[in-house]
């Protein structure tokens, strides 16, 4: 008997056991899960699971860390200028600084009318970041962080690496049902990290990042 | 050190004022007056039932400091998720379909989570430190458009 873990809030499915509750009998193979079998806390598919690896054996993975100049990297485009100003408001509200939030979010604003609207973009044209964020950008920054006592960051990258994972699907699952997959139900935005859910109600805590659901927003229909 | 009210977990229990000892939690803003309330007191902090009452530093010890390598990682994946966030916008805007639109905008909000989260990681948490000063003033001193609102920045430099 094996044992799967969900990568996404790391609810472990344990064949031994089954999820009798939801008609899963104990004794039940990893395989022969009903299709379209979905984890039972934060509904990510069987590919978002990994198979718990009784022996050490977890293959360390080398990445080959990529040198830049740091200018060339730190070179704000004004999204991200956009977004650091945003999150600055955020950080003046919390200190219940009300004058220099509504500052920080004038220029939010200001930076994101500059970063205009592009044109002929299309839901696809997403996939390529974000198989370039999960094979090379978060296994590489994984490593640096690795190495060091630096938590904040390593939290921010385990973070936005679900949450990189969840939109994958999300993508998927697009891709596969249209707009039937939203059609008779809701979409959620965890405001704390980004987590998507998709269903009628967003779970009780996120399961990225374990906030309660009242700071799960609904996406407005519009 | 002094006491702030967060007005949605606020019952109006009012032991607050009972326990103040300078009137400061009594105003007409719902806000305890920065200015009477005595530093580093907290008999409010306390006597509120509903936990609706903390202290705020006046002064923040710097963020923890990161090193270049953490910090180039950090920025290469903000600029990612900005990119998407792009993308997202676009797709919204260009879309005459309710379902497309919603989704475009779950997954641009999203995305500018995860930047904001990353950049802040990166050296931009505390909005009164030293590295957003430098940023805001770099803007004021490198070449901006002619409806850069300078206003705000300065504004902002000066009440930080």
């Amino acid at each position: 008997m094996r044992k799967f873990t969900c990568s996404i809030c790391g609810y472990v499915y344990d064949e031994a056991e089954g999820v009798p509750n939801d008609g899963i009998p104990p004794g039940t193979k990893w395989e022969d899960l009903p299709k379209g079998w979905v984890c039972p806390m934060c509904t990510a598919p069987k590919v978002m699971f990994d198979e718990v690896v009784t022996e050490a054996a977890a293959e360390i993975k080398t990445v080959i860390k990529e040198e830049k100049a740091s200018e060339e990297i730190r070179g704000l485009s004004f999204v991200e200028m956009s977004a650091l100003c945003s999150n600055l408001s955020k950080g003046c509200e919390k200190q219940y600084r009300g004058e220099e939030s509504e500052l920080f979010n004038q220029l939010s604003e200001y930076f994101k009318r500059k970063a205009g609207v592009s044109e002929g973009k299309e839901f696809s044209d997403l996939k390529d970041l974000i198989k370039n964020d999960l094979e090379t950008e978060y296994p590489s920054a994984n490593s640096i962080v690795a190495g060091s006592q630096d938590r904040g960051a390593l939290r921010a990258l385990v973070w936005g690496e679900k949450v990189t994972k969840i939109l994958k699907t999300v993508l998927m699952r697009y891709d596969k049902s249209q707009n039937s997959l939203l059609e008779n139900t809701n979409i959620h935005v965890c405001e704390i990290c980004g987590f998507v859910y998709i269903g009628d109600e967003p779970p009780e805590r996120c399961p990225v990042c374990k906030v309660p659901k009242m700071k799960i927003a609904k996406v407005l229909r519009r | 050190m002094h006491a702030v009210r967060n007005g949605k977990l606020c019952t109006k229990d009012c032991l607050c004022l009972y326990v103040c000892p300078t009137g400061a939690t009594d105003t007409e803003t719902g806000q305890i007056d920065a200015k009477k309330c005595l530093s580093g007191c907290r008999l409010c902090v306390d006597a509120c039932p509903s936990h609706a009452i903390s202290l705020v530093l006046d002064e923040f010890p710097a963020q923890q400091e990161k090193t270049e390598e953490i910090i180039n990682a950090l920025y290469k994946l903000s600029k990612s998720k900005s990119e998407q966030e792009k993308i997202a916008a676009a797709v919204e805007a260009s879309s005459d379909d309710p379902i497309v639109r919603q989704l475009a905008k779950a997954i641009g909000t999203s995305n500018r989570l995860m930047a904001e989260d990353l950049l802040r990681e990166a050296g931009y948490m505390l909005p009164q430190s030293q590295n957003v000063k430098d940023f805001l003033q770099s803007l004021l001193e490198s070449n901006q458009p002619d409806d850069f609102p300078v206003d705000v920045v300065e504004k902002l430099l000066k009440i930080l």
